[in-house]
């Protein structure tokens, strides 16, 4: 009763109305006077009334304004995103649904309260989220915001594969040193076969530029002797593609010149005779002979280079290449491989069992990346690592003899120190023969022919952050 | 593989209120976008941002392109540049893998700074901090007359300036940021090579002075 009264008080002085000494009965009366009671009732309702409308539709705002952070799609990436309404202090919401996700590939499923599906198309998306709220009525119109849901492209599209001859004529690919972008190849060298592939890189292919590696090989009948050669021109030097052929190229030229039966017959002398009877005087033999001839060999291909800058005059800078080759004949007694190394292209020999790998060479590798050697460098023949860079390996047989550009090595053997251990190749030979994303197996039984396809195939696996030119020869 | 690291140190102090805070946000978001549909940086670059006004504050740590998401930042408070050096280094330490004989490191990081005051903390001490890291390179940007381009030279050789700070030069810095940020995740995985300083960098526009 008193709490009606001071109620009424209050309205009457809000509105100037004075109660005079002489009306004081009158308005404890009136106070309580059923009527005025049950009015009083009425209003204190309705104003509780206003004020849960109030608290309902800030409550409301406040949803609306809330920033709902979903993680990013990726398209053809299976998406799944749970919205924790808990976490997000938002347990009141009783429905929700989104519209909008249908077209991009999503759906919402508002039981479990997830956003699932696999994006079709990508772009930075509002959707509208529809919500109520557990004060809401059942069939009250539903509440809106808007929600950012971004959607990656897939990295695989957003690289362009330009073709560096595209719409070229044959003049200008010879102005301009072109090569073809893809090269595979698949022969007998001997008793063993070789198959190679070199395939351009993906940020070559992004901007319609050249295959900077290049390769060479050849069997020598005569003698018996095979040279493999790979090479990978440095992506900074905008000659590179044409550095990396010459250098190929040269090799083998100094080797078919150089490596006659005359010139080999001493050698093949010392090396039966240090099988059956080794001795210091038949390893020093042996070393020199390697040392002389491939020396020479890496030599000769500089100087062809040098030639060929001073000849088209530009710096041999222009024309940096790494180089690596091998030598290889079939003995009676087994294997003789040679091999020399400028630059952080690895050669591996597997022995036959598959239980030890030797790596031919060491590579250069500077401290942070790019900080290798190139055989277009003159002072690596002065350098005191130089006679470091010859190798020489005796096997009865072996299973592979695999060299490799940093476009394999890099995304498959991470860092130099695996190159080294037997397990890293058991992966990438496992990689090679089936056990990829891509499913593409190469056959390495000597009846398969397509093993060039193949090779080529695997080429293209992919490695985000690996777009480097290819190269990849394996001698089986 | 390899991360780009790549750090943005952003002045949120109260002088930022208003038309350039709101250019920031913007200018963040459209280089995110932007670089989204660069196949090198969206494989290799991975953004940080590191506010300061009155502290410092990682308000996104190392993140790759594709789940990054910007988050609010309001203008308030005074320049405590020297605590966002401090952090920034701290970050760089956690965040930035070296090279082992086991594991590829991640790329030197790319930092870009941009303030349109002068600090109010004992910002050397940052500094002292900041400079026993290694870097690609560091930008500093002085959005504006308020900053003093000689204070940023202290802290790298690379300082640009905007005449004034609005929407417009803001933008124009951020683009400028993103086209850097492209150029150096295609050399880094073209040639392997880091961009080492400003003249190898795109040519900035003319809203950017560059201070010699």
């Amino acid at each position: 009763m008193q709490h009606n009264s001071k109620y009424i008080k209050n309205l009457f002085n809000n509105k100037g109305v004075e109660i005079s000494s002489k009306r004081v009965d009158l308005f404890e009366r009136f106070v309580s006077d059923n009527s005025t009671i049950g009015i009083i009732e009425k209003i204190r309702s309705l104003q509780t009334n206003i004020m849960e409308n109030w608290q309902h539709k800030n409550r409301v705002q406040d949803i609306i304004e809330k920033q709902i952070i979903i993680p990013n799609a990726t398209v053809n990436k299976e998406y799944k995103a749970f919205l924790d309404f808990e976490k997000l202090g938002l347990n009141d919401i009783s429905y929700s649904a989104i519209e909008g996700l249908e077209e991009l590939g999503l759906v919402y499923d508002n039981e479990k309260e997830i956003v699932v599906g696999v994006p079709k198309v990508s772009g930075d998306f509002k959707v509208n989220f529809k919500f109520r709220i557990k004060d809401d009525l059942d069939d009250s119109l539903l509440h809106e915001k808007k929600i950012t849901l971004v959607i990656n492209a897939d990295p695989k599209s957003l690289w362009k594969n330009i073709q560096s001859d595209f719409e070229k004529t044959e003049d200008w690919k010879i102005e301009n040193y072109w090569k073809k972008d893809d090269e595979i190849s698949f022969e007998k060298l001997g008793e063993k076969n070789i198959v190679i592939s070199s395939k351009r890189g993906r940020s070559h292919a992004n901007v319609g530029s050249f295959r900077d590696d290049d390769f060479a090989y050849k069997f020598f009948d005569h003698t018996g002797w095979s040279v493999v050669c790979v090479a990978d021109g440095a992506g900074s030097a905008k000659l590179a593609r044409k550095g990396s052929t010459i250098a190929c190229n040269a090799i083998i030229e100094f080797f078919t010149l150089n490596f006659t039966k005359e010139a080999l017959e001493v050698f093949d002398n010392v090396i039966k005779e240090h099988q059956t009877n080794k001795t210091a005087e038949t390893s020093k033999q042996i070393s020199h002979f390697v040392y002389d001839n491939l020396s020479k060999a890496a030599l000769f291909a500089h100087k062809k280079i040098e030639e060929f800058a001073t000849q088209i005059n530009v710096s041999i800078k222009d024309l940096h290449t790494t180089l690596i080759f091998t030598l290889i004949k079939k003995y009676d007694f087994g294997y003789a491989i040679l091999s020399f190394g400028v630059g952080d292209c690895p050669i591996g020999v597997i022995n036959k069992d598959f239980t030890e790998i030797k790596l031919m060479n060491w590579l250069d590798v500077g401290e942070f990346g790019g900080g290798t050697r190139f055989i277009t460098m003159p002072e690596i023949f002065n350098s005191e690592k130089f006679p470091t860079r010859f190798g020489i390996s005796l096997y009865d047989d072996f299973s592979y003899l695999v060299l490799m550009t940093d476009g394999i090595y890099d995304p498959k053997f991470i860092v130099e120190a695996n190159l080294e251990k037997i397990e890293c190749w058991k992966d990438f030979f496992e990689d090679l023969q089936g056990k990829n994303n891509e499913n593409v197996n190469v056959n390495f039984e000597k009846r398969n022919i397509e093993v060039a396809e193949n090779l080529s195939k695997w080429m293209d696996f992919w490695s985000p952050g690996n777009h480097d030119d290819r190269t990849l020869a394996i001698i089986y | 593989m390899r991360r780009l690291p790549v750090y943005l140190l952003l002045d949120t102090s109260g002088s930022m209120t208003g038309e350039p805070i709101e250019a920031v946000k913007n200018g963040v978001q459209i280089m995110i976008s932007t670089l989204r549909q660069n196949p090198q940086a969206i494989e290799t670059a991975f953004i940080s941002v590191i506010t300061f006004d009155s502290s410092a504050n990682q308000i996104i740590p190392l993140t790759d392109l594709a789940s990054f998401q910007m988050v609010d930042i309001k203008a308030t408070g005074v320049t405590a540049l020297g605590d966002g050096l401090s952090l920034l280094a701290n970050r760089i330490d956690s965040e930035v893998a070296k090279t082992t004989t086991e594991q590829k490191g991640d790329w030197k990081p790319l930092v870009f700074i941009m303030t349109d005051g002068i600090p109010t903390d004992n910002w050397q001490n940052g500094l002292i901090e900041f400079k026993k890291r290694k870097t690609a390179f560091t930008v500093a940007c002085a959005a504006g007359p308020g900053a003093d381009t000689n204070i940023l030279k202290q802290i790298t050789e690379n300082v640009v300036s905007l005449d004034t700070a609005d929407s417009t030069t803001i933008g124009k810095f951020f683009q400028w940021v993103t086209a850097s940020i492209g150029v150096s995740s295609t050399r880094v995985e073209d040639s392997g090579k880091e961009v080492q300083g400003l003249n190898e960098l795109p040519p900035p526009p003319s809203e950017l002075n560059i201070v010699i």
